[in-house]
């Protein structure tokens, strides 16, 4: 139970603090949402379709981001790189946070979309290309759009972890949602109050984007399915 | 003579160029649509097809039937180039669409096929069914190829679904469906693929009167079926296949009355529909006999 003397008070005029924070953190999860999808399209439609090279590098891209913690790669992007030996990459704190999540993000969904793609009945895809749509045209009009329904609820997981592992980038002191309330407690030593709301804030904000998820999917589901 | 030659070279213009005898052949119109010359397609060690020879003039009508297995669906998909050949070549409307460099899906444009599975995209309604290649490749406005698919669908007694989506409908409307998806593309040369043996028989019918009006119309097609009647009504010319080879050809009545070949007596003999009763036939080894 939350304490008689919860003071209420403090999260009030804490609120723009929080918005603050929230903002960024919205900000980085939408990009690393629409970063991680097109990334999860275009490398796993080259692993489905077996495309060479890219298919390899793809599966390795997959294997080391899935085999190492995302805290990790968050430090290995703001950490390491500066100092790579002979070309030192430079990046902004912002930069850094989206990159992270969108690289985390890109390998899963690759993932889901080469299931999703592999999925597809050859049959549907015969039939693109016996009326002469060529390869290229059958993807984009057989392929991607049964594929990619078929990849959906799967790449839902995997939108709503992007969002929710944004909270680890406060181990790089980006000033997303997590980190302000961090500093706040800090400031203030008013942990329970500061932690108690910010879960409530992830919670509606996770709750929320899984619910506008769930209603595009079944507006987008196949026919048959809905 | 000039009226002649610019006909010749409409049809082809490789040999339009040559005199004398050349000439003297029949016009150009008699270019067969589809000709197949010694093709041979093997699956590793299986040898689906042995050497075809197989002429389909335009506006003509092939049937090829045979046991399952016997390389009559590889043969169709090959013309189509869903299945590279191992070897002889294939024309088509004169020009050898086997060779290297051949752009195939202008030449897949061109030549419609129908599936045993009916394929229709089940993410799209009937009319994006058949306007989607029309819109794409074929650079055709929506509302003309909509116009078109309309056309289409009354032709084949569908016009009330251009709404509907795929799983929506019967097999039997799926299938006229999707022969009319194949014909948005205005292919030269038609090809079935046992359009109806995943069909419940009383849905059999409605698409045969489809085929055969189609046939009737002067399409050139290409019908691997097990329809024994369809083959004997519609079909100008008839071939049994087995073993990747032509077993027996000629006029579609003749074979299935007249059979010369025992490989051919045996299949028909098997085919129930062909059978007097089933009294007629018992069972061994090596399958009905």
């Amino acid at each position: 139970m939350l304490a008689a003397n919860f003071d209420w008070q403090f999260i009030w005029d804490h609120l723009p603090d929080f918005w603050e924070g929230l903002k960024q953190t919205l900000k980085v999860a939408g990009i690393g949402i629409a970063g991680s999808l097109a990334i999860g399209i275009v490398l796993g439609a080259a692993r489905a379709h077996r495309v060479p090279v890219v298919s390899w590098l793809a599966a390795t891209y997959v294997e080391v981001i899935r085999n190492t913690p995302i805290l990790v790669q968050i430090f290995f992007i703001a950490g390491a790189l500066p100092h790579f030996p002979g070309h030192p990459i430079r990046l902004e704190p912002f930069t850094i946070a989206w990159l992270a999540v969108v690289i985390w993000g890109g390998a899963y969904n690759t993932e889901n979309f080469r299931a999703g793609f592999e999925a597809v009945p050859y049959r549907y895809r015969e039939a693109g290309l016996a009326l002469g749509l060529g390869r290229l045209g059958t993807f984009f009009n057989v392929t991607l759009p049964i594929g990619a329904r078929i990849a959906l609820p799967s790449t839902i997981n995997t939108n709503v972890s992007v969002l929710k592992n944004t909270s680890l980038l406060t181990a790089i002191g980006f000033a997303e949602l997590t980190n302000t309330a961090y500093s706040l407690e800090s400031e203030s030593f008013k942990a329970t109050e500061v932690y108690f709301a910010l879960g409530v804030t992830y919670l509606i904000v996770v709750w929320t984007l899984s619910l506008l998820i769930r209603v595009v999917e079944r507006r987008l589901a196949l026919p048959e399915a809905r | 003579m000039n009226a002649l030659g610019k006909t010749r070279i409409t049809g082809l213009a490789v040999e339009a160029g040559h005199t004398g005898a050349a000439l003297a052949e029949p016009a150009r119109a008699t270019t067969p649509v589809v000709r197949v010359e010694n093709v041979r397609k093997s699956f590793g060690d299986n040898i689906v097809l042995d050497g075809i020879d197989l002429t389909v003039p335009a506006g003509t009508a092939l049937v090829i039937i045979g046991a399952s297995g016997s390389g009559k669906s590889t043969l169709l998909r090959c013309v189509n180039l869903l299945e590279p050949v191992d070897g002889g070549r294939i024309f088509f409307e004169g020009e050898e669409i086997t060779r290297k460099g051949v752009k195939v899906p202008a030449v897949r444009q061109r030549i419609g096929i129908v599936f045993q599975q009916f394929n229709l995209f089940p993410h799209l309604r009937v009319l994006d069914n058949l306007t989607l290649a029309a819109r794409r490749v074929g650079h055709v406005r929506r509302r003309e190829a909509e116009e078109r698919a309309h056309e289409l669908l009354g032709r084949v007694g569908l016009v009330d679904k251009a709404r509907s989506y795929p799983h929506q409908l019967s097999g039997g409307q799926q299938q006229r469906v999707a022969i009319a998806r194949a014909l948005m593309m205005r292919p030269h040369v038609m090809l079935f693929d046992e359009v109806t043996s995943a069909l419940d028989p009383e849905l059999v019918g409605e698409v045969l009167v489809v085929m055969r009006d189609l046939a009737h119309e002067g399409m050139t097609m290409l019908v691997v079926t097990h329809e024994m009647q369809f083959a004997r009504d519609v079909g100008d010319h008839l071939i049994f296949m087995d073993g990747g080879k032509i077993v027996e050809q000629g006029k579609p009545a003749e074979v299935l009355d007249r059979p010369q070949a025992e490989r051919t007596k045996r299949f028909l003999r098997r085919t129930l529909q062909l059978a007097d009763s089933l009294e007629e036939l018992t069972i061994d080894e090596g399958g009905v006999r």
